[in-house]
């Protein structure tokens, strides 16, 4: 961002933030955090191991997916795919229909 | 069950419960997909009720005035808080927060007052312009409940970000915020009448907590927990003791805070519970159940899950602890010899997810 100089509002408001502090809203989780991986189920907890995990995985496939809390591994079931676990209503059975999602033409 | 067959069986029970000094009975509140309420018999075993909950889901916190009557239930993706009354399964209550352009969204932290006259919600609202999101202050907006369905905020005031839970305080204005520290509020006036430093505490010897909770569960003792991770500051990196756990407990009645680090952290933990017959015990559960003595400051029994459970609650008499959430059923256990003691599972193998398990006493 060095070397690009905002031109309009709209970028000014994107280079602002980091310059006005609202950053510092914004904080990584040490312990109680969750994937950092795009494969959900295939990362180390914490501490190095497997224990602190949710077992089996897909016991935490909604509660993080509903809260966006993998917002780039799982759909946005909060706002721009709502449907996504629509009918699918047991995540440890139903998770072969949860499909893959591609951005819309 | 039918509605008219569900208020027959817990009139039943009230009536038995005042004609023969019957003593009243736990019922526990939880939420499945898709946007559904259960009402469980704990002592039975079973789900007594499941209420379709109107329009869109996914649900997770469930709050209640000190009656038990009306359960509010946080759903349509955190936008739309709806009132049921437990004795007709009905809606009698709702406020759908975004309108317009304007999205709301209450990252699980809503609390009814004791008396249930006013609702509390956290709100965190989004102006949705044409090719941007404009991220707007976060407030408590408050909810007159008579006001029914399609109820409006009688009043909101500033609050601070990343708050996950809410809960009544020492009097109906008063309402408790757990986020990066812990706030009282004073509603009446709109602003923060006290703060206990979590995140921002400054401790010799112990770094910034790491704090997630978004379960409710402190009806039975009035005093809201929640376990925290803080690193040593003195310790070697990788060595045994150099992240600590700890349990912070908040009575809610006296707006007094208590941190206690009670051994090494060797698993993460979500939820945690005070038991009401010896309030200096204390059970959490994520993968595994510990039993933690607030006393002694120490870890004292832990048992493996068969699966991780998010949400925790116990009986009324200290005896029994249910753990659930997550997946699809509810497992109870014997808080004396941490033995599996039922099982009760939710109806159509639905997940819980977040769900809140919230005890009622009728």
């Amino acid at each position: 961002m060095k070397h690009l100089r905002p031109l309009n509002h709209k970028a000014h408001s994107l280079s602002a933030p980091a310059a006005d502090g609202p950053a510092a809203d914004v904080s990584p989780m040490s312990i109680v955090g969750c994937t950092t991986t795009f494969d959900p189920g295939w990362e180390i907890d914490a501490f190095g191991g497997l224990a602190s995990l949710c077992q089996p995985m897909e016991a935490d496939l909604y509660g993080c997916t509903d809260p966006c809390w993998w917002p780039a591994q799982l759909a946005d079931s909060m706002n721009t795919a709502r449907e996504w676990t629509d009918g699918k209503n047991s995540a440890l059975r139903d998770w072969r229909e949860l499909q893959t999602l591609f951005p819309e033409d | 069950m039918n509605p008219r067959r569900f208020k027959t069986t817990l009139a039943a029970v009230l009536l038995l419960a005042s004609t023969a000094a019957v003593a009243a009975a736990d019922y526990l509140l939880t939420v499945t997909r898709p946007n559904t309420l259960h009402v469980v018999d704990v002592g039975a075993r079973k789900v007594l009720r499941s209420i379709s909950i109107p329009g869109d889901g996914i649900p997770t916190g469930i709050v209640l005035p000190e009656d038990g009557k009306t359960a509010y239930v946080l759903t349509n993706r955190f936008e739309s808080i709806v009132g049921i009354d437990l004795d007709s399964g009905r809606q009698v209550f709702r406020a759908d927060m975004s309108e317009g352009d304007l999205r709301v969204k209450s990252m699980f932290s809503l609390a009814v007052s004791r008396d249930g006259r006013q609702l509390y919600v956290h709100q965190i609202p989004t102006r949705l312009k044409r090719s941007e999101y404009e991220s707007l202050e976060t407030r408590i907006a408050v909810y007159n409940t008579a006001d029914g369905i399609g109820a409006r905020p009688v009043k909101t005031f500033p609050a601070p970000r990343r708050i996950s839970v809410l809960a009544p305080g020492a009097g109906p204005d008063r309402v408790v915020a757990l986020g990066w520290d812990v706030y009282v509020f004073d509603a009446a006036r709109g602003v923060i009448d006290k703060t206990f430093p979590l995140r921002n505490w400054q401790r010799e010897g112990i770094g910034e907590p790491d704090v997630l909770n978004m379960w409710y569960q402190y009806e039975q003792t009035g005093i809201l927990s929640t376990p925290y991770f803080a690193p040593k500051t003195d310790a070697l990196p990788g060595a045994p003791d150099a992240v600590k756990l700890g349990i912070m407990t908040f009575d809610l009645a006296r707006e007094e805070m208590t941190l206690a680090e009670v051994g090494n952290a060797e698993s993460a933990i979500f939820s945690s519970v005070v038991n009401p017959a010896r309030r200096h015990e204390v059970f959490t559960v994520m993968n595994q159940i510990f039993r933690i003595d607030l006393a002694e400051k120490k870890l004292t029994q832990r048992l493996d899950l068969d699966q991780t459970y998010y949400a925790i609650n116990i009986s009324s008499d200290g005896k029994e602890l249910y753990v659930g959430g997550a997946l699809d059923k509810i497992a109870v256990y014997d808080t004396a010899t941490l033995a599996r003691i039922g099982e009760i599972a939710m109806p159509g193998g639905a997940d819980q997810s977040l769900a809140s398990m919230r005890m009622v006493r009728r």
